[in-house]
């Protein structure tokens, strides 16, 4: 779900940086608001930052290929409004260690992993009317909010690549692609649900403060 | 599993190493969204010289080149496979139903132009600068210490999360585990939420130390700024060259 340098046009990479900049002034405003002092929250931040960077090394098998995770979803259930930030540093992190994501769609692709991060985090947050400690709503959350995270991020760079790429393609050629590459990454994003869900559930028995990363 | 970020000793008596990175980062910014801007196929003779040219002053070997572009390569070749059959209008050959269109043939050729000469800047930019240099860059660009405190916290665990991971599936080979059919998403569910927990437990104890070691007591002073003349050449240098091809554009 990367948009690689070069393949869409200059405005559409400028707005990206503007988009990512503006939601970055948020996120900042809201840790302020949310955390006496947010010096204190780095390191938690970045090793989760660092860890959710790592467990996207892991591919799972879904014969015939193998997909590796995005975890926007997960990072956005533990990392609340720290996800952007968190998001736009290991994109830099990986621009710079492997030139893997591009440098000038930067900012396209912080938006296309952390407004998904920041949906997840809202959806996973209505558990709480069912309650904060059963595992069912705890893992039924987790799986919406993951899936919705992967659909919104394939739709959002469906419609880039297809709108905002040099090609001329006609009006139904264009819908016909925004839809078959959205429903391409639905097995993606049933998977992705599953294992966001249980590592929900797993962080649940195991670590729940963890799952509050809306509370400081 | 994760190239390490460092520079090498070439790369760093280069001309682009010695560049102060307070005005290369911006200075070579300005060039890729140049490149980035280019909509006109007669400017795409100018955009690979000039790339070439950047890297050859990096002092980073060829071979630090093809190896990066190995990975991004196959998204162009998703593109080179559908661009040229599904886009425009106009007909060149025919086979059946496939049909090769001029106009998906020509953004196919500035994609993949743009993306070649980006992509070598953007290498020989981080090839020559190293993480604590781009920090110093970002902060003084006015990125809030939030981020770049994160950018430096990150990086520095990023190995030993690694090697974590890797110890762990080790262990989990050894018990038998194959990991090659969907039934092992639970058990890489239960490996990532333990990475997490791990990680988590460990931050609190690296808080609290650098907290005695004075850690939230003001941000650190940057290093001093002291341009050369040089410094500020290759600075006016990528100006005019980005200039030059904005003003090429509005001509043609």
């Amino acid at each position: 779900m990367h948009i690689p340098d070069g393949i869409i046009s200059a405005s559409a990479a400028i707005g990206g940086y503007a988009a990512t900049g503006g939601l970055t002034w948020l996120s900042l405003r809201r840790i302020k608001k949310q955390y006496d002092n947010a010096r204190n929250e780095i390191p938690r931040a970045a090793l989760l930052t660092a860890a959710f960077f790592v467990a996207s090394l892991i591919h799972i098998p879904l014969p015939p290929v193998s997909v590796h995770l995005v975890l926007s979803g997960l990072i956005g259930i533990m990392l609340g409004w720290f996800s952007f930030p968190a998001i736009l540093v290991g994109l830099l992190l990986q621009a710079v260690m492997f030139q893997h994501g591009g440098l000038t769609t930067l900012g396209i692709n912080a938006c296309l992993m952390g407004i998904p991060a920041l949906l997840a985090y809202y959806i996973f947050r209505l558990r709480i009317l069912f309650g904060r400690e059963k595992p069912f709503p705890n893992g039924l959350f987790a799986f919406t909010a993951s899936f919705a995270a992967i659909a919104l991020g394939a739709t959002m760079a469906a419609f880039l690549l297809v709108y905002a790429t040099p090609a001329y393609f006609d009006a139904a050629a264009e819908r016909q692609a925004v839809i078959a590459l959205s429903l391409a990454h639905l097995p993606v994003a049933l998977i992705e649900g599953v294992f966001t869900a249980m590592v929900v559930l797993f962080l649940l028995k195991v670590k729940p403060t963890l799952l509050d990363g809306d509370r400081p | 599993m994760i190239a390490e970020a460092v520079v090498t000793k070439s790369a760093s008596a280069s001309l682009l190493g010695r560049w102060e990175s307070r005005l290369k980062v911006p200075g070579l910014l300005l060039v890729v969204f140049c490149f980035a801007f280019v909509r006109d196929l007669s400017l795409l003779p100018l955009l690979l010289p000039a790339a070439a040219l950047i890297y050859a002053v990096s002092g980073l070997p060829l071979k630090h080149l093809t190896a990066r572009m190995r990975l991004p390569g196959f998204f162009l070749l998703a593109m080179a496979l559908i661009l040229p059959f599904w886009s425009g209008q106009t007909v060149l050959w025919q086979l059946g139903p496939l049909a090769l269109r001029q106009e998906g043939l020509l953004s196919l050729l500035l994609i993949v132009v743009k993306f070649f000469a980006i992509l070598t800047v953007v290498i020989a930019l981080f090839g020559t600068t190293s993480l604590p240099k781009l920090t110093v860059a970002l902060r003084s660009l006015g990125i809030p210490w939030l981020i770049t405190d994160l950018l430096l916290f990150t990086y520095r665990y990023l190995y030993q999360l690694a090697s974590d991971l890797r110890r762990m599936r080790t262990a989990a080979r050894l018990r038998g585990f194959a990991g090659n059919s969907l039934f092992a998403l639970k058990p890489l569910a239960y490996i990532a939420g333990t990475m997490l927990v791990r990680s988590h437990e460990q931050s609190e104890r690296v808080f609290q130390a650098m907290i005695l070691r004075g850690y939230g007591n003001g941000s650190l002073p940057l290093p001093p700024f002291r341009p050369l003349p040089a410094d500020y050449l290759l600075l006016a240098a990528s100006i005019f060259l980005s200039a030059l091809l904005i003003l090429l554009q509005f001509i043609i």
